[in-house]
């Protein structure tokens, strides 16, 4: 019996059970007298469990329930194995932390030693699990129905209903299948094999391996054998038309019956000739005005850029306007489009590549997705203020601490802007890099040691790994003239936390930093710490001023790509 | 015929007897733990309003069965239809069997409920293969309704990690019940 339903029967019997496990345990109850034999002897184990009157049950000491885990006799050899590569990993981690030049203890990379070295006991547990059973292409001119979710290219789509109002979307199911479907439409997602069309207009193209996809309209079932078919589905009838290959129809009350290339049938209700299915884009067609929207978007885009690259806050502009694959190749120059801004150009360093910005074909940024790779700049002076902001695709949060903007030693009114492994935005300036100071962390539970005085200003966390590969505008706003540390996504503001007398500093400064990664050239140690964004940065702008809140929304509108 | 004290007595000793398989049949039917002690209360009301119309002949599916056992059956009959009604009251909540899973899981789960399972013997001496270290994990969650997040959080020691160590003994115990089961 597999170890997935064993899994989902134990959670339903703990209350620990989430609704798509349910639904999928439920299912194979249903299915499987087998399947219910293992259910109820589980029950039965629980029940026996809360009964047994084996002597010496009470509290579990400490040191029992430690043991209990790292005991070995029933573990294989694996466990000591893994409990040596913790304690090692541990110590290297510790060390590092603590030789990474001015850093503080809070940021050192945190030691989790039960979530990095799971075993085959635990592999389940620490696997990353997300639902859906689609992911969409293209939005075109939607608009979503009211009280129905509405998505960006790149979300996943969850069971349950779609909804569109207006406009097209393209969408591609984990069989392989693709819809392209256009709105008014009403879906119903079922698996990653099989949806209900309510109402719509879509054609579905079946490559081999996603035959069987399975489309219900109007009390019908249709199996494709491959490979495309149109199916149209109002309130008076639905009619389905092959466009190329076969599919199989099942009507209860007939025998399944087959139609092949230029064949259609009528479903459901009376036979209305102006209904024609061919007029449904094609992806080739969707691919072409998605490009053309996306042209437009950048052409006006860039007349944007021209006046706010003359913004005289500006200390510095990066558009990455980088030709695709010449990142690595003969321009390693990085330019401050800041009119104001005479110096501070910047460098790539290692493997940073260039790849398709926001915009789709003809915008780019850069990607920083392995250790090495870094932009390098530096921006001299001092400021009275700071503003970042930056448009950012996050592929994953890998590391602790993923950088978007870092300066190098971390001294005095220096910035770290960079995101944490848990979504959250965080803006820190050092204050007093002599100071040792403690503060209780809310993270670990405890008084930690800082090496220097700073305090680190958090948003609640907005990305997760179902967000990844979308584009996010992040701004964070340090003001010591307001007191008040700002953050911004999307235009929106998602942290505000006021500056304490303790950690005031209105003396700012950058000197060399690093985008996308964080660079501590003058440290005594071969090790760094691994903290490049594994996404890519398209744009970054820093400012010697607090931006407002509406000019930050104003830049998000300016600058949002198709689909925002 | 029988006074109503009478009944009553006969009522509860049956009861006290059968309600822990009754029980069992009950929490089958049902998502965790929550709502069995409130469906059980109502089976227990129901049983005695009803307790008339209980008959040893006409429950007994086979001639072996003992009194208690034709009880059981008779009293799951009664628990089937508590725990439908309370599906149907409360399928906005999150998580119910469907009617048609209660139906299908009644009937299988009736098969064997009124039966005395050696079951219990056979987990008995399954938790005696354990290490006292293992046991007392398992059993302190079960047996003293402690949750696994409370005791992780005692120990301090991460949930998920103990979790799966708590579900991997009761892998371990029910592939030895099965195995002693079969060798028997």
């Amino acid at each position: 019996m597999n170890r997935k339903l064993q899994e989902q029967i134990f959670a339903s019997l703990d209350g620990t059970i989430g609704l798509e496990d349910f639904a999928s345990m439920q299912q194979s109850l249903i299915q499987s007298a087998e399947a219910r034999a293992l259910y109820l002897e589980s029950v039965e184990l629980y029940e026996s469990l809360g009964e047994t009157g084996w002597p010496g049950v009470g509290t579990v000491t400490p040191t029992v329930a430690v043991q209990a885990v790292s005991r070995r006799q029933d573990f294989p050899a694996w466990f000591a194995v893994a409990a040596v590569l913790v304690a090692v990993c541990s110590l290297a981690a510790f060390a590092i932390g603590r030789r990474s030049s001015g850093e503080s203890i809070a940021q050192r990379p945190v030691q989790r030693p039960a979530q990095q070295f799971a075993g085959p006991v635990s592999a389940n547990d620490v696997e990353t699990m997300v639902a859906g059973h689609a992911s969409l292409r293209r939005v075109l001119n939607v608009r979503w129905s009211d009280g129905a979710a509405s998505y960006r290219s790149g979300d996943l789509i969850p069971a349950g209903t779609f909804s569109i109002d207006s406009g097209v979307v393209e969408m591609d199911f984990f069989c392989g299948a693709s819809l392209v479907v256009e709105g008014p439409a009403e879906l119903n997602v079922t698996s990653d094999w099989e949806l209900t069309c309510v109402s719509g207009r879509l054609r579905a193209s079946v490559p081999p391996a996603a035959r069987g996809f399975v489309v219900h309209a109007a009390d019908s079932k249709i199996i494709d054998l491959g490979t495309e078919f149109s199916l149209s589905v109002t309130s008076n009838n639905a009619r389905v038309r092959v466009i190329d290959g076969e599919v199989e129809i099942h009507q209860s009350a007939h025998d399944p019956k087959r139609l092949t290339t230029g064949e259609d049938q009528w479903l459901d209700g009376q036979k209305d000739a102006s209904e024609d299915e061919s007029s449904i884009a094609t992806s080739e067609e969707l691919r072409s005005q998605q490009s053309q929207l996306q042209r437009q978007k950048l052409s006006s885009w860039q007349v944007a850029f021209d006046s706010l690259r003359k913004d005289k806050r500006l200390i510095a502009y990066y558009p990455f306007e980088h030709d695709l694959g010449d990142a690595t190749g003969s321009s390693r120059l990085v330019t401050n489009a800041a009119v104001a801004g005479s110096a501070g150009d910047g460098t790539l360093v290692g493997p940073v590549v260039a790849s398709v910005g926001r915009f789709g074909e003809g915008s780019t940024g850069l990607e920083f997705d392995r250790p090495a790779a870094r932009v390098r700049t530096r921006l001299d002076g001092t400021f009275l203020a700071f503003t970042f902001a930056a448009w950012v695709r996050i592929d994953d949060l890998s590391h602790r601490y993923n950088a978007l903007f870092m300066g190098d030693g971390y001294e005095n009114g220096e910035p770290h802007w960079q995101i944490r492994n848990d979504g959250k935005l965080m803006l820190s300036v050092m204050v007093d890099d002599t100071k040792e100071f403690s503060h209780f962390s809310e993270d670990e539970q405890q008084v930690v040691q800082a090496a220097g005085l700073h305090h680190v200003y958090f948003t609640e966390p907005f990305w997760d790994i179902t967000k990844s590969g979308q584009w996010f505008h992040l701004a964070s706003v340090y003001d010591p003239v307001g007191r008040r540390v700002d953050q911004y996504v999307n235009g929106v503001r998602i942290g505000s936390e006021t500056i304490k007398d303790e950690f005031y500093t209105d003396t700012l400064r950058i000197g060399p930093a690093e985008i996308g990664n964080w660079g501590q050239p003058f440290r005594k140690t071969p090790e760094f710490a691994v903290r490049n964004l594994d996404g890519t940065i398209d744009e970054l702008g820093i400012y010697n001023a607090a931006l407002t809140e509406s000019e930050i929304k104003s830049l998000y509108d300016q600058g949002k790509p198709l689909g925002y | 015929m029988t006074t109503r004290d009478e009944q009553y007595d006969d009522f509860v000793s049956l009861l006290g007897h059968c309600e822990h398989r009754v029980r069992r049949f009950v929490r089958s039917l049902m998502v965790g733990a929550e709502g069995i002690d409130d469906v059980m209360q109502d089976v227990s009301l129901e049983c005695w309003r009803k307790f008339e119309s209980f008959s040893y002949a006409a429950e007994s599916a086979d001639p072996g069965d003992s009194r208690h056992e034709a009880f059981i059956r008779w009293a799951c009959v009664i628990a089937r239809f508590k725990v439908l009604s309370r599906v149907r009251d409360a399928s906005r909540e999150r998580l119910v069997f469907s009617d048609e899973l209660v139906e299908l899981l009644a009937e299988d789960s009736s098969s064997w409920a009124a039966k005395e399972s050696p079951r219990q013997a056979a987990l008995t001496q399954c938790l005696s293969k354990l290490s006292q270290d293992d046991r007392r994990l398992l059993l302190s969650v079960h047996a003293t309704g402690d949750s696994v997040a409370g005791i992780a959080k005692q120990m301090g020691v991460e949930a998920r990690r103990l979790y799966s160590r708590v579900n991997a003994l009761r892998s371990a115990m029910l592939k030895c019940v099965q195995s002693q089961l079969a060798s028997q």
